[in-house]
């Protein structure tokens, strides 16, 4: 699939690059080869632009950064030190690199970073540039900088205008190219992964820090390439010139105008842009292009983020229909501007049809389709999902019939999976655990209770790595979890589930499990892992569910979710983090009944309730926390029996 | 080295960093109050430059006196962006977006309008930009004790609203607790109007600073973020006597280096401060909040 | 003076609570006591209008309040003291007491009840220039109370005051709910330390699962079965 899509690609790259020789066959102006390489010199930009801040959700503002060193790189090995053009592209794109990395490596590794702060940080990169590279006289020196002609190449594909047109198709190809391969590969998963939930993906064996780096650099070689050919198309650089605000401001519209969830959207929103500006600029309006694309930015963002592609796929015969018949009408009609004129209107009227009003729910399937892939991911036509009755007869609970009715099998004790030593942590000054000693061994199931603050879920998060305890140590499988960042912790064998479900929201239930089999334990690829994926759904009852968005499931069927994701990764121990918050009982029961086969499927279990009797009738041992200590630890009939456990938990009169 | 230089470098610095705390800070209560990062804020700074410019030629008054129409426009225009914020319910980065589409409009249209040359107060109107002060051998200019004049009297007149006042009482339950400062009567989209609209009268005035004292071009509303920034997250979000001492140490810090190193590498220094201060302190470094 | 009427309870298209009924009379103290994620918190949420995914009717002195927005549900005279305290950490301890009578009702009487609030916790006077983050655990408890009682509450809600503190704090802090109580507040008061709560109440609601399972005296609550067993989730 990936490969044939590239072909396709390629092919019409191929078809595109004859469009230079046979320009005079045809005889249309110079002006057209000028226009497209325009278009490819953004499509390379904001393709480029979104591998990072479209699929990572990292919106950089330091788009200016990467192609303003690139064109330097370039302008300067030629003019100074009389490179050839060719030879200075990987030093372009890998000058973009470096910075890219410096980037990342700082920003990235920031405990408080969030998107504000990402983009706030990328967005000050050019103007620390900026004044360098205008000071150093080995480079710019405040006098702008000649480029000269790479006459060599010009001749051979026969004039200047060929010559741009070329290298930004060339280079726009490559950028897609990229950008295709990307979101059909792991890289892609593990993107999206960031993007929906960063800590999940964490959690569950993606290495997030490194794709991000790898994004970065990515779209800093990309947008290096592309400031390359920038400096011998325009043949003068100034430092205003390249590392401004306009750059970043361009690939953002375009990219969040396109859409940034499919490798192509960027380019159409490219494609759009170059297209209105330069009618604009025909007409003489060209102070108001900018107006003009702050006001879609604005307005598409809080109206529209999914952007033009996702419309287009939900609408694509009336968009391609008033399209057709637009452009047409004014070719008919003749009395109005030339062939672009009419192309340019064709696709604004093409863009208003496609952004009118579409309900949510399509959109969202339709959002999650395009990143499905949908020649993977089955017909077109998603059935509807039968939705439970919200109102599901309440089942009689009787728990002291229930009570240890079906005890759980007799554990054979294997060798300790989690071993706690003296654990703490405090949140500034407060004691959320004050000194917790734990071994949990293969094949049991420990029920983790205790009332209110006692530090339960403190605890979940430290075995699982969320965060580093304050004192003590963690062991898994008997090594030391010090420093160890959270997705080796789930290539260990800990997998974890969230209180509040944290599906990956723009994913096929199916893909949501199948992304955790492709970075658990035992790394599959995306085709294998969607199909391992039906057997962990199977295992929860979500079968019939796998085609469905986590938004369109109810909250018990997300938690079963969250459950099948976890195991995905062929975890040694999974962490239940009261996952069986706000069910009714009957749900309660049918969630117990998959606890339950999942730990005689062999996995062990630390399961943090407050149910009481649902944790009596599932546990092999009990744990009591209190106040951020273990207050016992047992066998559940013993435990729930001291007087201590009773007292934490109903507490003691004043006069009692 | 001159040790006389690097004073006066230091002091003029500092000074002048007041004029960069006063765009800061209303740009800082926002983000830190009402959780939205208005980058229009910096139009509203460049827009009440050249309100001033306009108004004070047109009339031939002092620059100064336009504030009297500058500041309630402003208010008006921070209030309405607000407005929009709260009706779309927006997300705190994409506030950022928003804003930023905002941004880049009206500086368009203020080049569209003004042009993109510079522009200047006539000399004969501004009785600010030539004099200046000696104190012994420091000579502070008139215009950069007037900034820093204004941001301390708005800083520290802000501080004590926020402080003593009910209103500021208020704001400050909110940022902390929303829903808790709700279920004790506090109607937060009055006040978060409120708030914004003030932050934008700050603009207004930074702005009618910064054309006292500068040739106005649009590129500067661009131009301003990245020390403005700077400003905000080392003087901690919200907090607005940081944010004053955080402009004369910042603008310090680049004139210094600037003198003793190089012009090219000041952005570089004050760029590495923000990150130490997002790595060592995120709450800013005068936050009174314990890390 | 507090009437919940079939009151049915959301997070989204999770449900919390099913068909609540609950009474609060004049100057009386109820309890609701009952486990971990029964839903009491999000009972009392509920009422002081904090959340507002609902179904269901809150009739406080007869006037609706069910859809109002939280802060004209405080003008109806409830008055929240909230599960973890939630005080607010950066502003003074008398900022926090200053901010409880931010209603115009209350701000009237700003001066005599903050010397009643002072009265009730001597401590909250002497820390009053203290941020409130830096008080101990007990002391936030109090300060949260006074907090809603310088709201010149007639319903006080309080959300598992108990939680995480000493016994003694405890005690202490129980008596001045009986005070208060004598000053003509009601109290409905949820809590995981069912003995406390009942201790000091004229009347219970068991909450399990999300329903009350049971009403009655302290008396007969504790004589029951049912408390123990789903609060433990044992039989006995």
């Amino acid at each position: 699939m990936a490969r044939r899509g590239l072909a396709l690609l390629l092919l019409a790259a191929a078809v595109l690059a004859a469009a230079a020789p046979l320009r005079e066959v045809f005889g249309f102006p110079t002006f057209y080869l000028i226009f497209m390489a325009t278009v490819f010199f953004w499509v390379a930009q904001s393709t480029s632009w979104n591998i990072l801040s479209g699929y990572s959700g990292y919106f950089s503002f330091g788009q200016g950064a990467f192609f303003g060193v690139g064109a330097y790189a370039t302008a300067v090995l030629m003019s100074r030190h009389d490179f050839d053009f060719i030879a200075t592209l990987p030093v372009a794109g890998l000058v973009a690199v470096l910075i890219a990395l410096a980037i990342g490596a700082v920003a990235f590794r920031l405990r408080s970073l969030r998107g504000e702060i990402f983009a706030l940080l990328t967005l000050a990169v050019p103007f620390i540039i900026a004044p360098f590279v205008r000071v150093t006289p080995a480079l710019d020196g405040g006098q702008g900088l000649r480029v000269p002609v790479p006459r060599q190449y010009v001749d051979l594909v026969g004039g200047f205008p060929e010559f741009i047109f070329l290298a930004s198709l060339a280079i726009a190809t490559l950028a897609v190219a990229i950008a295709y391969t990307a979101q059909h590969s792991r890289m892609g998963w593990a993107l999206f992964a960031i993007r929906d939930a960063e800590n999940v993906a964490e959690g569950l064996g993606v290495p997030t820090f490194r794709y991000k780096m790898l994004a970065i650099s990515l779209n800093g070689f990309i947008a290096g390439l592309a400031g390359a050919v920038f400096a011998v198309q325009v043949g003068f650089l100034t430092v205003e010139g390249v590392f401004n605000l306009t750059v970043p401001l361009f690939v953002i519209v375009m990219s969040v105008l396109g859409g940034r969830s499919h490798w192509l959207g960027p380019a159409l929103g490219a494609l759009v842009i170059v297209s209105m500006r330069d009618r604009l600029a025909a007409s003489g309006f060209e102070g108001w292009s900018l107006v003009i694309l702050g006001l879609v930015l604005a307005t598409l963002v809080l109206l529209a983020p999914e952007g033009l592609m996702a419309r287009l796929l939900i609408r694509p015969r009336a968009a391609s229909l008033v399209f057709a018949a637009v452009f047409l009408a004014l070719a008919a009609y003749g009395g109005w501007g030339a062939p672009l004129d009419w192309l340019a209107v064709a696709m604004a009227a093409a863009a208003v049809v496609a952004f009118l009003p579409v309900s949510r729910r399509r959109l969202r399937q339709q959002e999650a389709r395009l990143l499905a892939d949908e020649a993977i991911a089955g017909p077109a036509e998603v059935q509807p999902v039968e939705t439970e009755p919200a109102e599901v007869q309440p089942v009689e609970v009787q728990p002291a019939a229930n009570l240890l009715a079906q005890p759980a099998p007799a554990p054979e004790l294997g060798q300790p999976v989690i071993e706690c030593l003296d654990v703490a942590r405090s949140f500034g000054g407060v004691h959320a655990l004050r000194g917790v000693s734990l071994t949990v061994r293969e094949g049991e199931l420990v029920g983790l209770v205790g009332p209110n603050g006692s530090g339960k879920t403190t605890l979940v998060n430290l075995i699982s790595g969320a965060f580093a305890p304050t004192g003590g140590e963690i062991r898994i499988l008997g090594r030391s979890t010090r420093a160890m960042p959270q997705h080796r912790m789930a290539h260990l064998g800990v997998a974890r589930t969230y209180q509040i479900p944290r599906p990956f929201e723009s994913m096929s239930v199916r893909d949501n499990v199948a992304v955790a089999i492709m970075f658990g334990r035992q790394p599959r690829s995306l085709a294998e892992a969607r199909r391992l994926a039906a057997e962990h759904l199977e295992l929860v009852g979500l079968s019939r569910l796998a085609g469905a968005r986590p938004s369109e499931i109810n909250l018990h069927e997300r938690q079963l979710l969250e459950m099948a994701r976890a195991l995905a990764g062929r975890p040694r121990v999974l962490l239940l983090d009261e996952a069986l918050a706000g069910l009714n009982p009957a749900e309660i029961d049918n969630a117990t009944q998959v606890v339950r086969r999942i730990h005689q499927s062999g996995v062990t279990i630390v399961l943090v309730e407050h149910l009481l009797r649902v944790v009596n009738q599932l546990a092999t041992r009990i744990v009591v926390l209190d106040q951020g200590l273990a207050l016992a630890d047992g066998a559940p009939q013993a435990v729930m029996s001291d007087p201590a456990v009773i007292q934490a938990y109903l507490g003691k009169g004043a006069h009692a | 080295m001159n040790l006389q230089l690097l004073l006066q470098v230091a002091v003029s610095g500092a000074l002048a960093g007041g004029l960069f705390a006063l765009m800061a800070m209303g740009l800082s209560l926002t983000w830190g109050m009402l959780r939205v990062i208005n980058l229009a804020h910096f139009v509203m700074i460049l827009l009440g430059a050249y309100l001033a410019y306009e108004l004070s030629t047109a009339a031939s008054i002092d620059p100064l006196l336009t504030l009297i129409v500058t500041v309630p426009v402003m208010f008006g225009a921070g209030a309405a962006i607000q407005w929009l914020f709260q009706a779309s319910r927006i997300s705190e980065f994409n506030s950022l977006l928003v804003s930023f589409g905002i941004l880049i409009v009206v500086v368009q249209l203020i080049t569209n309008y003004w042009t993109a040359d510079f522009r200047q107060l006539e000399a004969n109107l501004n009785p600010y930009v030539r004099q200046s002060l000696r104190l012994g051998e420091l000579v502070l200019p008139l215009h950069h004790l007037l900034g820093f004049g204004f941001a301390t009297g708005i800083s520290v007149g802000g501080y004590l609203i926020l402080e003593r006042t009910v209103i500021g009482r208020a704001l400050r339950a909110f940022a902390q607790d929303p829903a808790i400062a709700a279920a004790f009567g506090i109607d937060h989209n009055r006040l978060a109007l409120l708030l914004a609209g003030a932050a934008g009268g700050t603009a207004a005035v930074a702005g009618t600073l910064w054309a006292i004292g500068n040739p106005l071009t649009p590129a500067q509303g661009f131009e301003w973020i990245g020390v403005v920034f700077a400003i905000v997250i080392i003087g901690g979000i919200g907090n607005v006597l940081g944010t004053l001492v955080a402009g004369a140490l910042v603008l310090a810090l680049y004139s210094v280096v600037s003198l003793v190193w190089s012009p090219s590498v000041a952005p570089l220094v004050v760029f590495s401060a923000i990150v130490v201060t997002l790595v060592l302190r995120p709450q800013g470094l005068f936050s009174r909040r314990g890390s | 003076m507090l009437e919940v009427r079939a009151l049915d309870v959301f997070y989204g298209d999770a449900r919390a609570l099913w068909g609540v009924e609950l009474e609060v009379g004049e100057t009386e103290i109820v309890s609701i006591v009952g486990p971990n994620g029964a839903g009491k918190s999000t009972l009392v949420n509920t009422l002081a209008g904090l959340h507002r995914d609902l179904r269901g009717q809150v009739l406080m002195r007869g006037s609706d309040i069910t859809r109002l927005a939280s802060h004209r549900v405080c003008r109806h005279g409830l008055a929240i003291v909230p599960e973890g305290r939630r005080i607010f950490p950066a502003m003074s301890v008398r900022d926090n007491l200053d901010l409880g009578a931010y209603r115009p009702e209350a701000r009237a009487e700003h001066d005599d009840t903050l010397a009643w609030v002072h009265e009730l916790f001597p401590r909250l006077r002497d820390r009053a220039g203290q941020a409130a983050g830096t008080l101990s655990g007990g002391e936030q408890q109090m300060l949260a109370i006074g907090r809603a009682l310088m709201a010149r509450p007639e319903l006080l809600l309080l959300d598992e005051p108990s939680l995480g503190l000493a016994p003694v704090i405890v005690d202490e802090v129980f008596e001045v709910l009986q005070t208060v109580n004598a000053r003509g507040v009601s109290i409905l008061l949820v809590e995981q330390n069912v003995h406390r709560a009942l201790d000091i109440s004229q009347r219970a609601y068991l909450l399990a699962e999300g329903r009350i399972a049971m009403q009655g005296t302290p008396a007969e609550l504790l004589a029951s079965d049912e408390v123990r067993r789903s609060v433990l989730g044992v039989a006995t």
